[in-house]
């Protein structure tokens, strides 16, 4: 048995080093000395020095994050009552909603991008930050959508019955009630979303003006010449979403065992229940 | 009352948005701002900075990462006060009305302009361009690698197959017809589809028997790092790797070569008329003109900072003092819509060719 | 609960307007001429007629074989990989699949900067290689770069969907199956590898879709002469200006990869419904 662990954990060892190869790569070459990417010289901090002071790069940095969390909250509120009222609607309006929903997961980032170009040109609509934010949530509300949805459908409809039977107002009977009921599915939808608003490039490229742009774009811009300023910033994106990830992922299970044993048990029935269901 | 409810969410919703481009939007306040269109790493950025201060206003510098991608965006609703486009953009611009003329007597620094460089045939009396940047289209190689017997090919220099596996072709369509166009001994603005079409053989025959990369501007990296023995790349640039590796050399083949011109232009639209006028100005002053020359590596037409670049920066570059006057050289001119597809539908079939 | 059947309205207004309107207009613009003006326009069928040019059909089949062959790629390391981090107890599988997640949260152009970095001719593998005294291989601009570059991007939408279903497996089918005599290369093919197919298919969707569409990473690492799908759309659109061919192109694409994840749909609930 132990023999084969070790091939198993070498397999994945290598695996990993296949993914993390590149980003390490980035992390120590934005310590380079020298502006070549191929050869480090010595270690240097110019390129983190270069990057506080570059106003461009800096409100490329800030138009990512304020994209990435307006695009996650519009989208998952968007999301999440969508997938509610969904569960109550005509069998034939449900269907329809949901293939049309469909079509950004499924159509390639490209054709998405166009269309929402094209549109934004014919409303002579002038692109930049607005229109950016826009197209963001156009692509993050399906993925919102699809991870709420089943949890909308498992749910016990009796309950918010109950809620609003006993006198509580419907929007009492959504806060309450149903909302924390679909946690997990709301949690995921926005891990989902600001993932895919904080990365996207196509169809930020495609649909910006007005010399906005993200980090993408500004990273695709600097092709023509090497500038490791751009390493020093990716190093410092890896290191904080290294550390929220792994805080928000360990803080639970730290929590979990100080917790009497008794919680832990309910919890695992819960959880037995749920995948019987 | 329910009712009441989700309209509640609706404008939360749109209040969301609204703030979100109220903030995107502010630091506009009062000042004039003026928009700038030129191409990716193309000026001292600490300029804009100094320019903003001296006016008073606010400049929204964008770059662009070919003439085309430029006029898609213009196309596609875009508006600018001051773009930088090459020689044939700027006649098609011309031709479109959607420029407007220079006022020379607002450029206080334009006799600062070497007059070899004004008067080209895109624009005969510069009535609306201001020249920023020129140079020659050529072949920058390793002497290490590269024999020089071998230079006396031209452009078939390319298709040596020597040197095969070992080449970087520019990814830009004007300049790979210019270059199988001249090696033919035709004019690189030639509208003979017979012509044209020889041009793409030689094209594709190059592809076939060099198998070379369309590189765009990683070029330049791999140039300074020695990847390949040989580029086609504006002289510009060369100067700039030149700088960087000091093995390489560049020239422009006898049979001719693109003497581009990347110039200033104010749109039709623009409204900071005066503004523009300023930017302008300020680009031309001897001191801002020799910042951007060191900076970039491209060939200033201001005379001063030409000369200072030359003997200080770029002392012993040949690349930096393309030679322009050879009798086959030509300037890129407009081409009508239909000779236009022709040539991009090529250009797509060559370089999908497999 | 009727009374949130409402909630679903501000979502149909949204859809009407930034869905189906663009698609709408793509699909207009594929069956017209007269460039970007809405005003001149002409029915023609012309840019469709145009895709069956060899050239074009060539760039699609070049665009499908390797969108296959990286998404295979992904389907066996990435199975491996999911398979064996099951192997492990609950609380270091949520930890390997984290750093599986990681990756995918960090810039994809970035990414494939750094393997640019690794892969050029004077790059770190070829000076690693050099210090062993081997020839310096040439990597970049090649088919085995772009593939490179396309896996590493896509492998972890490969190996969650997967893990997932593997952990949703109940263990006592398996020790059923072994109990009724099966050994064990057939307890997974029958058992595991059959239960995990949901995973499987929506795994290999995925990545399929974003190795179809991508134009960055053949672009960075393939050199322009590196021509798929994505790359000749942004071509049309971006430097060409023709974007009424553009959109055919679009059209032509969507259409396929609809028909092939309706198969694909169809191919799962056949399998579900066999159980």
């Amino acid at each position: 048995m132990m023999k084969k662990k070790i091939g198993s954990i070498l397999y994945i060892t290598v695996c990993f080093l296949f993914l993390y190869l590149p980003i390490l790569v980035t992390m120590v070459y934005s310590f380079n000395s020298s502006k070549s990417l191929t050869s480090f010289e010595s270690f240097s901090l110019r390129w983190y020095e270069n990057l506080f002071t570059s106003g461009e790069i800096m409100n490329a940095v800030y138009v990512s994050i304020t994209i990435a969390l307006l695009a996650t909250a519009i989208s998952t509120v968007l999301g999440t009552i969508t997938a509610i009222g969904l569960s109550k609607s005509r069998r034939i309006l449900k269907e329809i909603i949901i293939n049309v929903n469909n079509i950004p997961i499924m159509n390639p980032d490209i054709v998405t991008a166009i269309g929402l170009m094209i549109l934004f040109s014919s409303i002579k609509m002038e692109k930049g930050y607005l229109t950016m934010l826009l197209a963001h949530i156009a692509f993050c509300t399906p993925y919102v959508i699809t991870s709420v949805y089943p949890k909308v459908r498992n749910m016990d409809p009796n309950l918010a019955n109950a809620a609003m039977d006993l006198g509580a107002t419907p929007m009492q009977a959504l806060v309450k009630v149903i909302l924390p009921m679909l946690k997990e599915g709301i949690y995921a939808g926005v891990l989902l979303a600001f993932t895919m608003s904080f990365d996207d490039f196509v169809i930020s490229y495609f649909v910006t003006g007005n010399g906005v742009s993200n980090i993408s774009i500004i990273v695709y811009n600097m092709t023509k010449r090497t500038n490791p300023t751009i390493n020093a910033l990716s190093t410092l994106v890896i290191l904080v979403i290294v550390i929220t990830l792994v805080t928000v992922n360990v803080i639970p299970l730290i929590i979990r065992r100080k917790r009497n044993p008794e919680d832990e048990f309910t919890d695992m029935n819960r959880s037995l229940k749920e995948e019987e269901a | 009352m329910r009712r009441n409810k989700w309209k509640k969410w609706v404008s939360l919703m749109t209040g969301l948005a609204m703030t979100a481009g109220l903030l995107a939007g502010c630091g506009g306040s009062s000042k004039p701002t003026l928009k700038v269109y030129s191409c990716g790493e193309y000026i001292d950025t600490s300029l804009l900075g100094e320019f903003e201060r001296e006016y008073n206003c606010k400049v929204i510098y964008e770059t662009f990462d070919s003439n085309e991608s430029m006029y898609t965006k213009l196309q596609s609703g875009e508006r600018y006060d001051v773009l930088v486009p090459s020689d044939y953009m700027i006649e098609r611009l011309m031709k479109e009305d959607r420029l407007q003329p220079v006022d020379w007597t607002l450029l206080s620094n334009a006799e600062g302009l070497d007059a070899e460089i004004l008067g080209k045939e895109f624009d005969p009396d510069n009535t609306y361009s201001v020249p920023y940047f020129y140079g020659t289209v050529g072949i920058l190689y390793d002497t290490t690698v590269v024999d020089a017997a071998d230079l006396e090919d031209g452009w078939e220099l390319l298709r040596n197959t020597k040197y095969a596996n070992d080449i970087y072709m520019y990814d830009s369509e004007r300049d790979s017809f210019m270059i199988a166009l001249k090696a033919l001994g035709y004019s690189m603005n030639t509208t003979n589809t017979d012509e044209i079409d020889q041009a793409y053989q030689w094209l594709i025959e190059q592809r076939d028997t060099m198998k070379p990369v369309y590189a765009g501007d990683d070029v330049i990296d791999n140039m300074i790092s020695g990847n390949k023995a040989m580029a086609v790349v504006y002289s510009g640039d060369a100067a700039y790797i030149m700088s960087e590796n000091e093995d390489l050399e560049y020239f422009a083949p006898e049979e001719g070569t693109n003497v581009w011109q990347d110039a200033m232009v104010i749109t039709s639209d623009c409204t900071e008329i005066q503004l523009a006028h300023d930017y302008i100005n300020f680009m031309l002053d001897a001191e801002h003109a020799y910042a951007n020359t060191v900076e970039v590596g491209y060939t200033s037409p201001v005379t001063e900072a030409r000369s200072r670049a030359a003997q200080q920066d770029f002392a012993g570059i040949s690349a930096y003092l393309p030679e322009t006057t050879g009798e086959n050289n030509e300037v890129f001119r407009y081409q009508e819509q239909n000779i236009r597809e022709y040539f991009a539908d090529l250009w797509t079939k060559v370089k999908a060719s497999n | 609960m009727r009374h949130f059947i409402r909630l679903i309205r501000p979502y149909i207004v949204w859809a009407v307007v930034m869905i189906i309107i663009p698609l709408l207009l793509i699909v207009l613009y594929s069956v017209t001429t007269g460039g970007n003006d809405l005003v001149n326009i002409q029915f023609t069928l012309n840019n469709f007629k145009k895709m069956t040019e060899p050239i074009y059909v060539a760039v699609f089949v070049k665009s499908f074989q390797l969108g296959l062959l990286s998404v295979g790629i992904c389907l066996v390391i990435g199975y491996i990989l999911a398979y064996l981090i099951t192997i492990f107890s609950e609380k270091v599988q949520n930890l390997l699949i984290l750093f599986v997640t990681i990756p995918m949260w960090i810039n994809t152009l970035l990414r494939t900067y750094a393997w640019i970095c690794l892969l050029s001719d004077n790059g770190i593998i070829n000076s690693i290689l050099g210090v062993f005294g081997m020839e310096p291989m040439s990597m970049m601009y090649t088919d085995f770069a772009v593939i490179i570059g396309l896996v590493s991007d896509l492998l972890p939408f490969m190996v969650i969907p997967i893990h997932t279903s593997l952990c949703k497996i109940d263990q006592s089918l398996l020790e059923a199956s072994m109990d009724l005599g099966a050994n064990r290369f057939q307890t997974f093919w029958r058992v595991t590898f059959k239960l995990s197919i949901p995973g499987v298919l929506n795994g290999i969707i995925m990545t399929f879709l974003l190795s179809i569409s991508t134009f960055v990473i053949p672009k960075l690492l393939g050199g322009g002469q590196y021509m798929l799908i994505g790359n000749l759309i942004e071509n049309q659109f971006i430097s060409v200006g023709d974007w009424n061919f553009g959109s055919a192109i679009s059209v032509i694409l969507a259409f396929i990869i609809l028909i092939a994840i309706t198969s694909m749909k169809q191919i799962d609930k056949e399998e579900a419904e066999e159980e």
